[in-house]
């Protein structure tokens, strides 16, 4: 009965609602956080999971020996590798596709490569125009190392203790 | 039997079986690398260690054998103790290379070091580096990661019958090594690839494409000859990425021929054939396989309208029973008996006299327990490979080998007595041996009329010839206790007495000669399914033409199932010369090849691993595979190819769904193996060739070809495997002769000659080889370069090439 009595004076007394207005106007006068993107852009961790890269050394040599653990590890099934023997010996690759409608950025393959050379980048906006676009094929994942080398190495060195 | 204790489980074992033999077969798991099944004891890796109660330390149980209440603990703390110490010994010096090392994934070391490695290394000093030795085309070295267990160099000397590896230097500057400059040349070499434990020999042609774990693993039958090892495809895609043996007791052990590994290479050579394509006005035009197909059966029809008999249908030794059986059925619906499939043969006398299917005489596992031996006219390392090494196993427990041979090759064991004499005079050799036994008393009794005229016939001659009273009295046992009831003896033909121009009498003889000392008889069968087309009769009817008179008297028209005419015939000459005259070919093949020159429609078949069939092996076994992968382009299994051929041709009995129903046709329902064990028989209906033996044929005094098919030319797949070629069995093309002989005709060694024969020639290098006799000129056939020539075996004439004056 008292209860009852209580929640028909409240309603009455728009309590609710003052305290939903009192919200909305606490955030009117609050200072604005908006991001900017593109222009402007939340901080990333330095082991955030985005598009891949394949490294290269600084004398310009790819690093993948072709070794396929990343392409066993994948859970997505989203590598592709041929390999050969090149003509000076090593163990290379002829093809390496990441299809990355298939990827969910796990980041196993960074952590199976015995050579740190397939790595995710703190890459996060691309795009594909149609279908086919985001099938990323080893010049363009070797041209996504060559361009962020200076960024992947930092994080690597910063990630270093941990790993 | 001593009874043993291992972890607390109770076993009666053999007298005299090691600890690990035991344990084996108990299945109680003790890591090892050194020791195998098949190969003598090195106890060298040490890493079968195991507790022995009452002893003081760890026992490697590869060497140790039981004894009588011994109490054995593998997994004690003691053992495990001692196991992880020589797991962390020889991780010291072993790379950590596991990423670009093909043997990863299925690495004995890297298995065992899971279960007993440390997760980190204590040894900080520099690692040994060795390096790498070149071994040959097929096998790659990467010997810094050798943890010298030799089971390399134990199996090439143990099965391979010469020691290629060995191990020279001490501790950590031993290292396994081939001769200087030499490389690794067996041709079972390819085993010690599976051998190796770890990295150090891996595959060539495999070399870095692909991992283990992405091969799907597909059964099949390797067809290369007659015995038909089972062989394991591993596929990737849809391609044979290699090829590795399946065990199989009764056939090939573990092992398989570098042959039937390495072959898978020309499976996608730039030599397949992928459309189906018909010959307009002499220019190849590619087509459809319906176009293809009406061309070819209303050309084959409008000959056998006219007279089925002017067709000739060549079927290859290799083809699946399901493949032949068709070929026969489609020649039969059309009216037509030239149907055969022993291409290389050359003398047929025996048609029509065989009793049943001709086969080995006796199982390919008896070979190893023979006592006495007799291989006539067979160069046993090329022709068998593998079978040669059930030989060697029977020689090392004892057996007596003796060799009837043209050629004087070593086959890699001790040989107790050999004749080497010409081709022609074989007939008269086998008949020396028969008639030396002819005169023990012990046969005295037993000589059939036949033989005993024969034997009177026979005029002893003296000198080299002599080895055949050694011969006789060996095959005979007389020089030691034999066993009369059940002798262990054997007779064996090779390819070289199958080619041979009097393989009737060769064959006669060596079946009274076999009788006679009650040793099994047979035929070591040249092709994978030589002896399943035999049983599937896929053979000239009564009165029509075999392989050799279809080519003689050129036919209008040739159904080729498979055959390369100047390759795979025995008169190659004869072969393209049919082919060029006949009105019209129709050539089911896998290859596009220079042999089809003459051919009028080719129709892309797949080859073995792309088509279901069934294989009878030398001992009669059967052994159905199916497709490993999907056929090539527009390639079809034959089988379909010949099926739907006999449709169009509108013969009645050709609406087989499955190869499976074409192979129920042949066994009529039966049980394959009981109808084979049925029909299997070597005995000839009666001796009339044995009463017409021309036993003393004088030699004549002319030049004789030794037309022998080396290892890697014997079918086409093998001739288009890049890797095989690349090896010494490729051995240069040139005329070999005795020194003598070269010295008699006055040539220079590596001077040109021209060889000629009937009314081809070609030029060739005299070159010196003291395993021919004198008489002889070694050329081997089944060679694009000299498919000018004629019979494999017959009268040549060589001379020098003149060098005209400038």
């Amino acid at each position: 009965m008292f209860n009852r009595i209580k929640d028909v004076l409240r309603s009455l007394m728009l309590v609710e609602l003052l305290k939903g207005m009192m919200l909305t106007g606490r955030y009117l006068f609050a200072r604005k956080i908006t991001v900017q993107y593109p222009e402007e852009r939340t901080p990333q961790s330095g082991r955030f999971r985005g598009l891949h890269a394949l490294r290269l050394y600084p004398n310009g040599e790819e690093r993948c020996i072709a070794c396929k653990l990343c392409e066993a590890v994948c859970p997505a099934l989203a590598i592709t590798i041929e390999s050969e023997q090149r003509d000076d010996g090593t163990r290379r690759t002829t093809r390496y596709d990441i299809d990355l409608t298939k990827c969910i950025f796990c980041g196993f393959c960074e952590e199976s490569c015995p050579v740190d050379s397939i790595v995710e980048t703190r890459v996060l906006d691309y795009h594909g125009e149609k279908r086919g676009d985001l099938l990323y094929t080893k010049p363009m994942l070797l041209e996504m190392g060559r361009k962020y080398e200076t960024q992947i190495a930092t994080d690597r060195t910063a990630d270093a203790k941990f790993r | 039997m001593p009874t043993i204790e291992i972890d607390d489980k109770v076993i009666e074992v053999k007298a005299g079986s090691t600890i690990i033999e035991a344990a084996d077969s108990m299945g109680i798991p003790i890591p090892r690398f050194c020791y195998h099944k098949k190969l003598s004891v090195a106890a060298n890796c040490r890493m079968c260690l195991v507790q022995v109660e009452k002893m003081g330390k760890p026992l490697p149980a590869c060497a140790t054998p039981v004894t009588d209440g011994m109490k054995v603990f593998t997994r004690s703390q003691f053992a495990v103790k001692a196991q992880k110490s020589v797991m962390e010994f020889l991780l010291i010096n072993h790379p950590l290379d596991c990423p670009i090392c093909d043997q990863g994934g299925e690495c004995e070391l890297q298995d065992i070091a899971v279960g007993y490695g440390a997760s980190g290394s204590r040894y900080t000093e520099e690692k040994r580096v060795v390096l790498n030795k070149n071994i040959g085309p097929l096998i790659s070295t990467d010997m810094t990661r050798c943890i010298q267990c030799t089971r390399c160099v134990r199996f090439l000397k143990e099965v391979g019958g010469m020691m290629e590896l060995g191990m020279v230097g001490r501790g950590e500057h031993a290292e396994i090594t081939a001769y200087v400059d030499k490389s690794v040349d067996s041709e079972l070499s390819g085993n010690i690839i599976d051998l190796c434990p770890v990295g150090a020999l891996t595959s060539k042609p495999f070399r870095y494409s692909a991992r283990t774990w992405e091969l799907i693993r597909r059964h099949s039958i390797a067809p290369h000859d007659g015995l038909g090892s089972p062989i394991e495809m591993h596929v990737k895609g849809n391609t044979v990425m290699r090829v590795l043996p399946r065990e199989d007791e009764a056939i090939n052990e573990c092992w398989i021929s570098d042959r039937d590994r390495y072959s898978y290479e020309a499976l996608n050579s730039a030599d397949r054939l992928t459309t189906p394509m018909i010959k307009d006005n002499g220019v190849w035009v590619e087509t459809d396989w319906q176009s293809a197909l009406e061309f070819a059966a209303t050309r084959l029809n409008d000959i056998a309208r006219n007279n089925p008999q002017d067709i000739g249908v060549l079927v290859s030794p290799n083809s699946t029973m399901e493949e032949a059986y068709l070929a026969k059925k489609l020649a039969q619906g059309l009216g037509c008996g030239n149907v055969d499939h022993r291409l290389r043969q050359s003398d047929f006398r025996l048609d029509s006299k065989h009793i049943g299917t001709v086969w080995m005489g006796c199982n390919i596992s008896d070979v190893q327990s023979m006592e006495r031996v007799l291989v006539i006219g067979s160069n046993l390392r090329n022709e068998h490979p593998l079978l040669t090494h059930r030989l060697r196993k029977a020689v090392k427990a004892g057996a007596e080998l003796s060799l009837l041979n043209p050629i004087d090759d070593d086959p890699l064991m001790p040989v107790a007595h050999k004749t080497i004499c010409a081709p022609d005079a074989m007939v008269n050799a086998l008949a020396q041996i028969l008639k030396a036994m002819s005169v023990m008393p012990r046969y005295a009794g037993h000589l059939s009329p036949a033989v005993s005229n024969l034997i009177d016939k026979v005029k002893v001659q003296s000198g080299p010839q002599s080895s055949a009273q050694a011969i006789a009295e060996s095959l005979s046992g007389s020089s030691a206790s034999v066993d009369l009831v059940a002798p262990r003896a054997a007779v064996l033909l090779g390819n070289i007495a199958v080619h041979h121009p009097r393989y009737a009498e060769i064959y006669s003889l060596g079946e009274a000669i076999a009788e006679l000392c009650g040793a099994s008889f047979g035929v070591l069968s040249e092709a994978a399914n030589s002896v399943g087309a035999d049983f599937a009769q896929v053979l000239p009817n009564a009165d029509a033409m075999n392989a050799r008179t279809m080519l003689e008297s050129p036919r209008k028209g040739y159904l080729l199932v498979n055959v390369e005419p100047e390759l795979d015939c025995h008169n190659a000459h004869l072969a393209a010369k049919a082919m060029a005259e006949a009105e019209c070919v129709v050539a089911l093949t896998v290859f596009k090849s220079e042999a089809l020159r003459d051919a009028d429609v080719l129709l892309p078949i797949a080859p073995f691993s792309e088509t279901s069939g069934t294989f009878m092996n030398m001992e009669g076994r059967v052994q159905t595979f199916s497709a490993a992968v999907k056929p090539l382009g527009e390639c079809r299994p034959a089988w379909k190819v010949l099926r739907v051929l006999g449709n169009v041709l509108n013969i009645p009995g050709f609406d087989f769904d499955s190869s499976e129903q074409v192979s129920r046709e042949i066994f009529g329902g039966e049980d394959p193996s009981q109808l084979a064990s049925n029909r299997l028989n070597n005995h000839l209906y009666d001796s009339g060739v044995r009463d017409a033996a021309r036993v003393n044929d004088e030699t004549p005094n002319i030049l004789q070809r030794i037309g022998e098919i080396s290892l890697y030319q014997a079918d086409a797949l093998v001739r288009r495997a890049a890797p095989l070629q690349k090896t010494k069995y490729a051995v240069p093309l040139a005329a070999y002769m005795h020194h003598a002989q070269l010295a008699q005709l006055g040539f220079q060694a590596g001077g040109a000659v021209t060889v000629s024969q009937g009314n081809g020639s070609v030029s060739l290098m005299a070159q010196i080889d003291d395993h021919v006799p004198i008489g002889c000129i070694r050329i081997a056939a089944a060679l694009k370069e000299t498919a000018a020539l004629g019979d494999m075996f017959g009268p040549l004439e060589i001379k020098a090439v003149e060098i005209k004056a400038a």
